[in-house]
């Protein structure tokens, strides 16, 4: 097997989920998620388990109510906010099989663009004016 | 049609044809059968025997469907044809036609029918913007069926075309070769049917569903004229725009495909066939009263797609409702930022506005509660990420610069936010209507917190953040000298002076001290705003004023209905009245279906109004914007439990009823007689007597 070089986008999108247990934006989602990466000849899975904006994620081959394939490459742009998750479903490169209120619910998930240098929220510096 | 094409449409499934049936898009020619924001079919052309047809009629049966009367041969003077051909189109998932051809002879006849069928899968933008694609095309013919695709990348779309009848296939189309007997007909349907999304690569094939019957759609426009109360009144024209407000508003309703089958208000057809978040907003407050599922459905999907990252190029923040969804191929390679884009800066608050609204009509408090987090991030963004000039105001600035909107709020044109002497404003710009939806966001979620909630400690901090906005915004942007408020705030903080109709919006909103709202009023109604059918967006007199420049000069009706509503507000029922008056009697001119905007000529001096000519009607807000106005001259006003009636109608509109109200009272009627005179004129006109334009 390969060594892997580089990080592992997915891997620590995941962890990162996994150590969140929870995310108030997904409060109202409720439903399993498989994803299926391909990569080269192997499929990576992973799984999703949303309760109420509890997440349970797992290495585990199992059903869900949404499957949701990529190529591992492309996942790995989407887990670090390279490519659109929206965008690349509009294209095809993600598949979406079954529920696909829970995608919405899942593009919360995702980051955004890598941050440019030094962007605030505000413009100013958020001081008032009385 | 004004332009000569007949639109049909389901969702965002629409076609766009001549009115002999045919199609021949092109880049320049926005022909076509169109879904997701994608054309798949650009061309569809119909001969027999080799020849052209001409129309004798065309019949729009329905929104979803359109009957074509035509004869064989094309350019003659006069038609002596012994065959009928009628083209009967339903638009589902795709399309159906029926064909059917009649011979009136007393010999039979041979004939050969053709469709040339062809697709460019071009995008929305690409055909506005006449671009060049850049994947490959494919025809084959299985199961004698012809499928068209295009491919780019892991991209595809693909149209499936197939007939009733026995045909010949080929790449490019479908002939029938047939015996027609003396009086006799010969007929087949011929299915379109469009797919979209998935990868073939990945599928064994795309799924090809069949178009959604007639009878369904049918069954469900009739379901929804039901549902809606029913007005009763002695004008008929009122009568007349108020039944094409209910239909135009169901063949506006979109289906969004992660919504299952609720649907919301997309923004106007057959072009804006999709979810806009300032849009969808505003036509579910004006049609609240009438059909609230649609604000529960606009809530709950702008909710789900509320911006969560910082994104430059979707001008995405945590927390903003989205301006615009689209899904074709541009949006798909991120080539446009629409998969959606979040510049809007008004849509925001609105989405506080809308749900507070919403519950003090239906009393679905649950709804409230599951969007708590939603509200909160909204009235968060206002605080955190709007307020670019760190002034406490919102204002907006686009990060995308290539593609994204200049203008973020409703006057969204190059010219719109202007001094008196004609310059333009810098950004970012801080318009004043903004500032008024913060300041009702703010007070509605206010009382949000307090009753479902249960935080009444942020509805504190709401009101005193609010009472705060409202003493500061009366302050900088009020104009002492000429008693109206600026446009808006310029990149220094300086006010930018033009005389707007925006200043409406702020009486809708509440934001407007006491005192200062009866020199609003003088101004709306004044000779400078008020043409006499309705407010101008700009005032005569004004550097940059054009009565037919589209945000500088015309009467929007959707714009009207809410500065009625909040004239109200500040109690002034009659100057109300006038403007309901005005534009439901401009209403009359276009059949009961108000344009995006018209001219703002004086009424006096046209005598009808001059429509403004734009791609999309009917136009979501404009429909909305008589049964707005409805609601405010009735003074309908729900409070706590109970709908409050306080009628306030000009005189000539008579005895007007609107029945079974629905809201959290269950169903009530609402009754009202016209007392108020409001004009010059002594009664509202009867029926359309003037020339249509």
């Amino acid at each position: 097997m390969k060594e892997e070089t580089k990080t592992d986008a997915t891997a620590e999108f995941f962890g990162a989920l996994a150590e969140r247990g929870h995310a108030p934006l997904l409060e109202w989602a409720k439903g399993t998620v498989r994803f299926e990466l391909a990569d080269g000849k192997r499929v990576d899975h992973w799984h999703l388990v949303v309760d109420k904006g509890d997440l349970a994620v797992s290495r585990r081959n199992a059903r869900a109510e949404c499957t949701f394939r990529a190529d591992k490459a492309v996942f790995d742009r989407i887990a670090d906010g390279k490519v659109n998750a929206t965008a690349a479903v509009l294209r095809g490169a993600v598949v979406i099989d079954g529920n696909m209120e829970l995608l919405v619910q899942l593009q919360k998930l995702f980051p955004g663009p890598p941050a440019k240098r030094g962007r605030r929220r505000n413009g100013a510096s958020g001081r008032r004016r009385t | 049609m004004s332009d000569g094409l007949v639109k049909i449409l389901d969702g965002n499934t629409f076609v766009v044809s001549d009115s002999r049936g045919d199609i021949e898009g092109s880049l320049t020619d926005t022909t076509g059968l169109f879904s997701f924001d994608t054309r798949f079919l650009s061309e569809w052309v119909l001969t027999v025997n080799g020849q052209r047809l001409t129309p004798l009629s065309t019949d729009d049966l329905q929104y979803f469907e359109t009957r074509f009367f035509l004869v064989p041969g094309t350019g003659t003077v006069y038609v002596d044809s012994k065959l009928s051909v009628i083209r009967r189109r339903a638009v589902g998932n795709g399309f159906r036609e029926e064909l059917q051809i009649l011979n009136h002879d007393e010999k039979p006849v041979d004939l050969t029918v053709r469709i040339d069928a062809d697709s460019d899968f071009a995008d929305l933008f690409e055909v506005k913007d006449a671009l060049k694609k850049k994947g490959t095309y494919s025809a084959r013919v299985t199961d004698g069926r012809l499928v068209l695709g295009y491919q780019r990348e892991t991209f595809t779309r693909a149209t499936d075309i197939s007939a009733t009848a026995p045909a010949r296939v080929d790449k490019k189309g479908l002939t029938f070769k047939t015996r027609i007997e003396p009086q006799g007909e010969w007929s087949t349907n011929l299915d379109v049917v469009t797919a979209a999304m998935g990868s073939e690569e990945r599928r064994e094939r795309p799924t090809f569903a069949r178009p959604r019957g007639r009878q369904n759609m049918e069954t469900n426009l009739k379901r929804w004229l039901d549902r809606a109360p029913t007005l009763e009144c002695d004008w008929d024209s009122l009568r007349k725009t108020f039944r094409r407000s209910l239909v135009d508003l169901a063949a506006l309703r979109f289906s969004p495909p992660i919504m299952g089958y609720r649907s919301l208000p997309a923004a106007g057809l057959p072009w804006f066939m999709t979810m806009f978040g300032r849009d969808s907003i505003l036509t579910s407050l004006q049609a609240l009263p009438f059909t609230p599922e649609l604000a529960a459905t606009t809530l709950r999907a702008l909710g789900d797609w509320q911006g969560t990252r910082v994104d430059d190029f979707r001008d995405e923040d945590p927390g903003r409702i989205l301006h615009e969804m689209r899904y074709g191929e541009l949006t798909a390679f991120e080539e446009r930022p629409h998969s959606p884009y979040y510049g809007s800066a008004d849509a925001t608050p609105l989405f506080v506005v809308l749900l507070d609204e919403y519950e003090r009509w239906t009393g679905d408090r649950r709804l409230v509660r599951e969007l708590e987090y939603e509200a909160r991030a909204a009235l968060n963004w206002i605080d955190e990420y709007a307020d670019l000039m760190g002034n406490g105001y919102i204002s907006y600035q686009r990060r995308n610069v290539k593609t994204g909107l200049e203008n973020q709020c409703w006057k969204d044109s190059w010219d719109s936010i202007s001094y008196r002497d004609g310059r333009l404003a810098g950004f970012p710009r801080a318009t004043c209507e903004l500032q008024g939806y913060a300041y009702d966001a703010k007070m509605r979620a206010a009382r949000l917190a307090r009753e479902v909630w249960k935080d009444p400690e942020f509805a504190s901090r709401l009101e005193k953040q609010a009472a705060d906005l409202k003493r500061r915004f009366n302050r900088d942007f009020w104009i002492a000298d000429r008693e109206y408020f600026a446009l808006a705030l310029d990149s220094d903080g300086k006010q930018v002076d033009a005389l707007s109709s925006n200043i409406g919006h702020l009486l809708w909103s509440g934001i407007v001290e006491k005192p200062k709202a009866k020199a609003i009023a003088r101004h709306l109604l004044g000779p400078r705003l008020f043409s006499g059918w309705g407010v101008r967006t700009l005032g005569t007199g004004e550097g940059r004023y054009n009565p037919i420049g589209y945000h500088v000069g015309t009467v929007w009706p959707f714009d009207n209905s809410f500065i009625a509503w909040g004239l109200r507000r500040y109690g002034f029922k009659e100057e109300a009245a006038r403007i309901a008056a005005g534009i439901l009697e401009a209403a009359d001119f276009f059949d009961g279906r108000l344009p995006e905007a018209f001219g703002g000529y004086e009424r006096t001096l046209t005598r009808y109004p001059v429509q403004y000519p734009t791609a999309c009607s009917p136009q979501a807000w404009s429909t909305g914007a008589p049964l707005l106005l409805l609601r405010t001259m009735l003074g309908l006003e729900p409070v706590g439990d109970l709908l409050v009636v306080d009628p306030a109608l000009p005189v000539g509109i008579g005895h007007v009823a609107l029945l079974d109200i629905p809201g959290r009272w269950g169903r009530v009627d609402a009754f009202g007689r016209g007392r108020l005179s409001v004009g010059e004129k002594k009664a509202l006109r009867q029926s359309q007597e003037a020339m249509p334009v």
